[in-house]
């Protein structure tokens, strides 16, 4: 493994080839490549992230490879924040691998998959803004397909929105890096797409500009309210494991998008924007709620309290204290678990009763106790319980924002009240109300032993984060600290 | 005369066909044989040329027109391999309409860059009539000619005007009032060929009328030309103020282009206004390399927009041909009965809308940052709402094409569907190692 940040996006992309080679002996024989590639994938994370934990002269790690004209280079860069967000794909990616084993799909199902962890990897490891961009694109088209061919009823719409809404962000993003990049040159008379040599200073007047372009483009992925009409649709109609993807990883592009790329380029920009990027995260953590309050759905409810959790990371980051920025990171892999748990039992749910409104279940408790202690345990863990993730997560980036700009934190203590009032109603309404006339609880089997072995990690990892942060902490301290004002 | 080679490679197919033709029963075979090796040849003899540079008041044979003769051949080729060969006259003026552009790409004067452009106007003009039997094919050839010929005639108008002021019939530095209307004049009838808006009136008529794979010829083989022709006009008329109005006017076409393909029902014309909205970045691309002092970079940046054009227009226009669809009902759900093509077909809608990693993604990329280059921010932030409508409907075709359950009986696939695999190919290629077109744009 002379390069090892390139075999972590080839070697899943390989697997993608493999499953739609495979595809044409049956069903089987891709699923059982994809279970292969995506444990091959999850392993060779696993062995980087340790030899990195391990080992201080890789803690972070440089690829360097060709340089083509106007200073394209091919370089990729590992530090712990890159390998926590890839770990996450990996985990994630073979949690999904494992939740649709039973569904009748065709071989592109897994190889839209492999395709997705392997382009979201890449955006986690590009150094060199070129490629940041063609990752950062190219994650749009298995995500496309993924809900328009396997979605539910709605699906061919959302996922034209999905493609839409992104990809307009994206333009914007696009354009500020070629002004960013043509200043440079401009500057210094050397033409780079390099992270680490970028310097904004070049751009002068236009600064704000390119600072916003970028901004856009993240904000519509985090997504922040008013930018996240795409949302909702897009995660009520994916497949379960669609959605695992979409709120477990791809939201983070945009967080992580703020942290790699204008946080560090744009120091005092960004530190000035904070009363409107943060107004607006407190905003939307309080009207995610309120949207997830009025929901009827069980899988839009989540959706909407995705704004909500991903407004309590914005909050945490903008601060630019060590405390936010640490709780800010550490919150996008909690929501990772949490929600990707959650979106996996609405999934089972949705399986064996093909219904997911609020109204459509009641006593559930009785029939699936074993759904009912997960969906339980990860609604808990969701809302902030002590003891579990979400209150790390969430009092860190409080905490940090309220260093920064109090008012913030109020807002944000609001949100956290409101998660309470739209979660644990829900809980009640599925699982321990009576069942009603037209219930379709009758059809619900508890979890097998496969559905309940992927909750029990889920889980466990919720716990495990909740009771002995610290590690975890640790874990992402080092690659945030530069970015603390 | 050893330069000319191209252009004598393509005259001897026309004069073959046309011999070829007073046969009794011209053979289709020898025909279509003889259209794709003279295009091909034409190639090769650009490839192999001796190197040198011949330039004289009237002709230029150099890097930057064997650049051009390139992408024009690539264009030109897949309607050599498509067209069947049962018309000896149709084969002929093919030929005879690339012949035109090649003198174009080589024009250095303004009588030699009109020549160029009646020769590869008139036989155009026939193409679309003879491509497709019947009322609707003659009717969109007169449209065809009238617009053509009002072009030619203000290019005239315009020249007489710069003569005029300047006595000079290529370059010139100053220009009196007199020569600015005259550079107006001439930058009209370029644009009339492009399709800018508001000058597009004929284009989505001519598009949708002729054979698939004729609009693919026109669409990609003319349109090259055409950039070319306007900016031989920047470089002659450097000071004519109408330049700086082309990002303008380049944006307004990519955006309206774009929104006017949204609505469309009939899949030609659908592509007919996709090809204005290319046609509408290609002007904003002319505009930023004249304003940018028309370095080498951004001539490089259109003729690799135009290489990937090549491939992505002749693709989509092809896949129509091949699978006999017509409008966007008869897409629906079509992809599981044809699921290479199909995919061929997405690719190259994928790389049209410029989603990386395709080729179209870097033609794009490349002329936007031209463009934010030169410091010509508003065009490039229209031109990049203009990508983001038209990926709307590109999306639209693919969603249509796969997402969608079979709503009717559909005509069925005929040949060729290798060729749509061919250039799906070709643009995923170009996106994976663009350097690849590098050579070339030197």
């Amino acid at each position: 493994m002379s390069m090892p940040l390139t075999t972590l996006w080839v070697l899943p992309l390989v697997g993608a080839v493999v499953c739609g080679a495979l595809g044409r002996y049956g069903r089987r024989p891709a699923k059982l490549a994809a279970l292969s590639f995506s444990l091959a994938y999850a392993g060779v994370v696993a062995m980087i992230m340790l030899l990195s934990q391990s080992n201080v002269a890789f803690a972070t790690i440089n690829e360097t490879g060709p340089q083509w004209a106007y200073g394209i280079s091919y370089r990729l860069f590992a530090d712990s924040l890159a390998l926590g967000l890839i770990g996450l794909t990996a985990f994630l990616n073979l949690i999904c691998v494992i939740a649709s084993w039973d569904q009748e799909v065709s071989a592109g199902y897994w190889a839209c998959f492999l395709v997705l962890a392997s382009a979201l990897t890449g955006v986690f490891l590009a150094r060199d803004l070129f490629f940041f961009y063609v990752f950062w694109e190219a994650t749009l088209i298995p995500m496309f397909f993924i809900i328009g061919l396997w979605g539910s009823s709605g699906r061919r719409h959302a996922a034209v929105k999905f493609f839409l809404f992104t990809f307009a962000g994206s333009v914007f993003m696009l354009l500020a890096i070629l002004a960013l990049v043509s200043a440079h040159h401009g500057a210094t008379g050397v033409w780079t797409w390099d992270l680490s040599q970028l310097d904004a200073k070049a751009l002068g007047a236009a600064a704000r500009w390119v600072f916003w372009g970028l901004v856009l483009g993240f904000a519509v992925k985090i997504p922040m309210v008013p930018l996240h009409t795409w949302l909702p649709d897009a995660h009520t109609e994916a497949p379960a494991a669609g959605s695992v993807m979409l709120a477990g990883v791809m939201l983070k592009m945009g967080v992580y998008g703020l942290l790699r790329v204008a946080l560090p380029l744009f120091p005092e920009l960004s530190w000035g924007a904070l009363p409107i990027l943060g107004g607006l995260a407190a905003f939307s953590t309080i009207y995610g709620a309120l949207c997830a309050m009025a929901q009827t759905d069980l899988k839009r409810m989540i959706a909407y309290s995705s704004i909500a959790h991903l407004g309590f990371c914005l909050l945490g980051v903008l601060s630019r204290t060590s405390q936010g920025l640490t709780g800010g990171a550490l919150q996008l892999v909690n929501h990772g678990l949490t929600t990707g748990a959650l979106f996996l039992m609405v999934g089972f749910l949705y399986e064996r009763a093909h219904k997911r409104g609020l109204g459509d279940f009641g006593g559930l408790a009785e029939r699936a106790p074993y759904l009912a202690f997960f969906f339980g345990f990860s609604t808990l863990a969701s809302i902030g319980l002590p003891g579990l993730n979400g209150f790390v997560g969430e009092f860190m980036s409080l905490s940090g924002v309220l260093a920064a700009l109090p008012i913030l934190a109020f807002a944000g203590v609001l949100g956290v009240t409101l998660a309470a009032a739209y979660a644990l109603p829900a809980f009640q309404a599925v699982f321990w109300a009576p069942e009603g006339a037209g219930s379709v609880s009758a059809q619900v089997t508890d979890l097998d032993r496969r559905e309940r072995a992927i909750l029990w990690t889920l889980c466990g990892l919720m716990l495990w984060i909740g009771v002995a942060p610290k590690p975890w902490l640790a874990w992402f301290e080092p690659a945030v600290r530069g970015l603390v004002r | 005369m050893t330069l000319l080679g191209p252009q004598a490679a393509l005259a001897a197919g026309t004069v073959g066909a046309l011999c070829l033709g007073l046969l009794r029963r011209p053979p289709a075979r020898a025909l279509r044989f003889l259209a794709f090796a003279a295009v091909a040849g034409a190639m090769v003899l650009v490839a192999l040329g001796p190197g040198g540079a011949l330039v004289s008041t009237v002709l230029a044979v150099d890097a930057k027109s064997s650049g051009w003769l390139y992408v024009i051949g690539l264009s030109a080729l897949p309607l050599a391999y498509w067209h069947d060969g049962e018309d000896d006259v149709f084969t002929a003026l093919f030929l005879g309409s690339t012949l035109g552009m090649s003198l174009l790409a080589s024009a250095a004067n303004l009588p030699m860059l009109f020549i160029g452009l009646e020769f590869m106007s008139l036989p155009a003009y026939l193409l679309v009539a003879r491509s497709r039997p019947g009322a609707r094919g003659l009717e969109a050839a007169i449209k065809y000619f009238f617009a053509g010929g009002i072009a030619g005639a203000l290019f005239l108008l315009g020249l007489s005007f710069y003569y005029a002021d300047t006595r000079s019939l290529s370059y010139s530095a100053v220009l009196s009032p007199l020569g600015q209307a005259g550079a107006v004049l001439m930058a009209v009838a370029a644009l009339f060929k492009l399709g800018a808006f508001p000058l597009h009136w004929w284009l989505p008529d001519v598009y949708e009328a002729a054979a698939p794979e004729v609009s693919g010829f026109l669409s990609t083989a003319m349109k090259s030309a055409a950039v070319l022709f306007l900016m031989r006009l920047c470089e002659m008329a450097p000071q004519a103020r109408v330049i700086g109005y082309l990002p303008a006017i380049g944006a307004a076409t990519a955006l309206f282009g774009s929104i006017m393909a949204l609505r469309q029902e009939r899949l030609q014309r659908l592509l007919a206004y996709s090809s204005i909205a290319h046609a509408g970045l290609l002007i904003l691309g002319v505009g930023a390399w004249a304003a940018s002092g028309r370095k080498a970079e951004g001539a490089s940046a259109l003729l690799f927009y135009l290489g990937v054009y090549a491939f992505m227009s002749n693709g989509t226009f092809g896949f129509l041909k091949h699978s006999g669809l017509e409008t966007r009902a008869q897409l629906k759900g079509r992809g599981a009965s044809m699921p290479a093509a199909a995919a061929a077909f997405t690719v190259l809608l994928f790389s049209l809308g410029g989603i990386p990693p395709t080729g179209g993604f870097f033609a794009k990329l490349l002329v936007l940052w031209r463009a934010v280059d030169a410091g010509l921010a508003w065009p490039a932030v229209a031109a990049a709402l203009a990508a983001l409508i038209s990926l709307a409907y590109y999306l639209g075709l693919i969603r249509d094409l796969w997402l969608e359950e079979p709503l009717e009986d559909a005509p069925a696939s005929g040949r060729g569907g290798g060729l749509v695999i061919a250039c799906a190919l070709g643009a995923l290629l170009l996106g994976a190692a663009p350097w690849l077109m590098g050579g070339m744009a030197k």
